[in-house]
């Protein structure tokens, strides 16, 4: 501040507010951090204000149905010879800030204010869902929905449906966890079918039947008011149709996995067919290569359906025997995993669970 | 919420004249400023120590509050749409204040919420308490005494997805927790393989080891649900052995010993009661009157059930599928769309309830 400001300021104050200035509440929400500032008091008010805070100088965002709301929380200043109010927490739009200045002696100053609304068009897409095969088994387990952008959660739920061949929304298809299974970055939703409604051997369920029916068509529906995390909606639903086929109890076998091994002193991808398709994210995260005790470091990608595998390591390939280590938490579309059928009696058949982390395939570099 | 089991204020009670066990409570903890990326779920342990369970992060972190000053009496805890005191107090719009938990301090009688502001990947988490008046005050975690446990298979930092730059997006998703006989009880479900777990770490977090991760089956329909999400739990003592109740969807009530928690082991659940379809479990509590314990579970389409303990002990275990309900007998309780519930003391019960025009409510009800 100048001086010459400063000058004025103090004969402002010496003067007192109220054959001077008027006194008035600017909103500075373009300033980094946001304030809101009364101007136009005297020292002694502008220290009661710094002191006193929010019973001299509250600042509210306004609320539907509370009576009695709290004012906002932040800290109060004397800067630039003016009373300043900076919030704990950023501005949002949407809300109706209310400033009040509560001087001795004198009605209270009120200001009101509000971000601009929020013009923007809808960015956010849903850029895929996986599995991306058209044809899944009856106890398909799991969706993966990936966004452009990250998402909001709490109602999710509400915005997601799987429907029939009639277009009719199936009752309650998904284990709805209040949680919500978004990945850190809120860009990809994992939906969980519910294990309760997933068709079993050969026994009708009973209640509400199953979600999904071999041999019927289905599409899984993410409505465009599920919102991104800037509250705005998607900029169209997206839809995955799909055909049901017959369910899937084969555990994952890796021994059965063709391997295509790459040549030595080449960079050429190493490819696997797996024969079906794999969870989308655990056939990413669940496959290493290695040679002796190193692991190879590489770029994974994953072929169409989910059914291939390709790793093009960072080194060229050397000669000699390598592996592939694959953790047995490892699924197929029906949460089948190595060793273990999704529907093993486990009461039963405990003998045949396989009680180690990962299991290995050689596999020779030439 | 997860509340203090009964069988644990015995515990406690043992703590308070054992100066000894006092001083352990706060071992390995440090004074300084916890980072949370997240708060999900929220137990109180011994002595005002809370537990607050941060998904993102994959942790479970210990915070002595220092709020270790007994209630006096038993004062009824009120605020009308609490969603929007905290909206107002930090400055949004009340449907951007998710209530994650609701937790009462057993010492203080004072409710704790965890609570995020914002839905999106930048929410700020916070820890909120309901002061005298029914207006919220954010607790300040800025120095406190601490400790944290990150769980034992955390997602590593090591990346997967389509190529190199990609992150890991694997979390694990903290459902519930509990303190009980010195350990405090984790239920988890991951976003990627569909595989439920259940923990057990020993507090104070001297050294934390691979702690216990166990694989739950129940057989009340068939191997429907076996690998299905504990969605809420209690720790009760059944006899003179400790054990957890656990609730899943749709809605089966399974009981295990929590001394069969051990590394690797496989426990095979007794499923006791079956309490109706199209439901999900939200919380349970555990309380005494006229010198019997009870149950109480809030759900989401079936209201609040009621039931006698004391059927446990005998319960014959549910073996095969059922068209409705099964197993203990439960009383539906009249209190209408309640989302949290924990017990504030001997008498009564906080609860969290939407109320018709969307606002949340908290309010006190007798424990009937």
């Amino acid at each position: 501040m100048s001086l010459r400001r400063l000058a004025a300021l103090a004969w402002l104050a010496a003067a007192g507010a109220a054959s001077a200035a008027p006194v008035a509440i600017r909103w500075h929400a373009d300033r980094e951090p946001v304030a809101v500032e009364v101007e136009g008091l005297p020292a002694a008010a502008l220290r009661a204000g710094a002191e006193q805070g929010a019973d001299i100088f509250p600042v509210f965002a306004e609320q539907a149905h509370a009576s009695g709301v709290p004012p906002m929380l932040g800290t109060w200043s004397v800067a630039e010879g003016r009373l300043r109010f900076e919030p704990r927490f950023p501005l949002v739009r949407g809300v109706r800030y209310r400033a009040e200045y509560r001087g001795a002696g004198a009605p209270p100053v009120v200001s009101r204010f509000e971000l601009p609304a929020d013009t923007a068009a809808p960015t956010t897409t849903v850029v895929q869902v996986f599995p991306s095969a058209a044809v899944l088994p009856e106890n398909q387990l799991k969706f993966y929905v990936h966004f452009s952008a990250p998402m909001s959660r709490g109602d999710i739920f509400t915005h997601v449906s799987l429907r029939g061949e009639n277009g009719k929304p199936i009752e309650l298809p998904f284990l709805e966890l209040a949680e919500e299974l978004w990945d850190p970055r809120m860009t990809r939703l994992t939906l969980l079918i519910d294990p309760g409604r997933i068709k079993r051997g050969v026994k009708p369920l009973m209640d509400l039947g199953p979600a999904l029916e071999a041999g019927k068509a289905f599409t899984l529906v993410i409505a465009a008011d599920c919102r991104d995390a800037a509250g705005r909606p998607l900029r169209a639903a997206f839809e995955k149709k799909f055909r049901v086929g017959a369910a899937d109890r084969t555990p994952v076998d890796p021994k059965t996995w063709t391997i295509t091994a790459p040549k030595a002193g080449t960079r050429e991808p190493l490819q696997i067919d797996f024969g079906e398709p794999l969870d989308h994210a655990l056939a990413l995260r669940t496959i290493n290569v290695a040679a002796g005790q190193a692991s190879l470091v590489g770029e994974t990608t994953l072929g169409a359906e989910e059914r291939t595998w390709r790793f093009v390591p960072d080194q060229p390939w050397r000669a000699g025997s390598h592996r592939l280590v694959v953790g047995t938490t490892i699924e197929d579309l029906a949460g089948n995993n190595v060793g273990k059928a999704f529907d093993v009696d486990v009461f039963e058949r405990v003998e045949r669970r396989i009680e180690t982390p990962t299991v290995e395939v050689a596999f020779a570099v030439k | 919420m997860k509340s203090f089991p009964l069988s644990a204020v015995s515990v406690l009670a043992l703590a308070l004249v054992a100066p000894v066990a006092q001083a352990g409570v706060t071992a390995g903890m440090k004074e300084g400023k916890p980072a949370f990326k997240s708060m999900n779920q929220l137990a109180f342990g011994p002595e005002g120590v809370l537990f607050v369970a941060d998904t993102k992060a994959a942790a479970i972190v210990a915070i002595a509050t220092g709020d270790t000053k007994a209630a006096a009496g038993s004062a009824a805890v009120k605020a009308e749409a609490i969603n929007e005191k905290i909206a107002a107090l930090t400055g949004t719009a009340a449907d951007q204040i998710l209530i994650e938990d609701l937790a009462v301090n057993p010492i203080s009688r004072r409710v704790y919420l965890a609570v995020s502001r914002g839905r999106g990947p930048d929410a700020v988490p916070l820890l909120v308490r309901i002061a005298a008046g029914g207006q919220p005050e954010i607790v300040s975690l800025d120095k406190v005494m601490f400790s944290r446990a990150v769980l034992p298979d955390a997602p590593s930092d090591k990346t997967a997805g389509e190529g190199k730059k990609a992150r890991n997006p694997r979390l694990e998703a903290i459902t519930d927790i509990a303190f009980a006989d010195g350990r405090v009880i984790i239920a988890g479900l991951s976003n990627e393989e569909f595989a439920s777990s259940l923990r057990a770490i020993p507090f104070p977090f001297a050294k934390v080891d691979g702690g216990t991760v166990v694989e739950i089956y129940h057989g009340a329909h068939g191997a429907f649900e076996t690998r299905a999400p504990v969605r809420t739990f209690i720790p009760y003592k059944v006899g003179k052995e400790q054990h957890v109740l656990a609730a899943y969807t749709c809605t089966p009530l399974v009981q295990f010993a929590l001394n069969d928690l051990k590394p690797g082991a496989k426990i095979q659940g007794k499923t006791i009661a079956e309490f109706g379809n199209r439901n999900r479990p939200l919380d349970i509590i555990v309380y005494q009157k006229d010198g019997k314990d009870y149950l109480l579970m809030a759900n989401s389409a079936r209201g609040v059930i009621k039931v006698a303990t004391e059927q446990i002990a005998g319960a014959a275990a549910i073996t095969k599928r059922v068209a409705d309900t099964e197993g203990l007998k439960f009383e539906k309780i009249d209190w209408k769309d309640v989302a949290q519930l924990d017990r504030l003391d001997n008498k009564f019960a906080v609860v969290i309830r939407a109320e018709a025009n969307k606002s949340l409510s908290l309010d006190t009800f007798a424990l009937p």
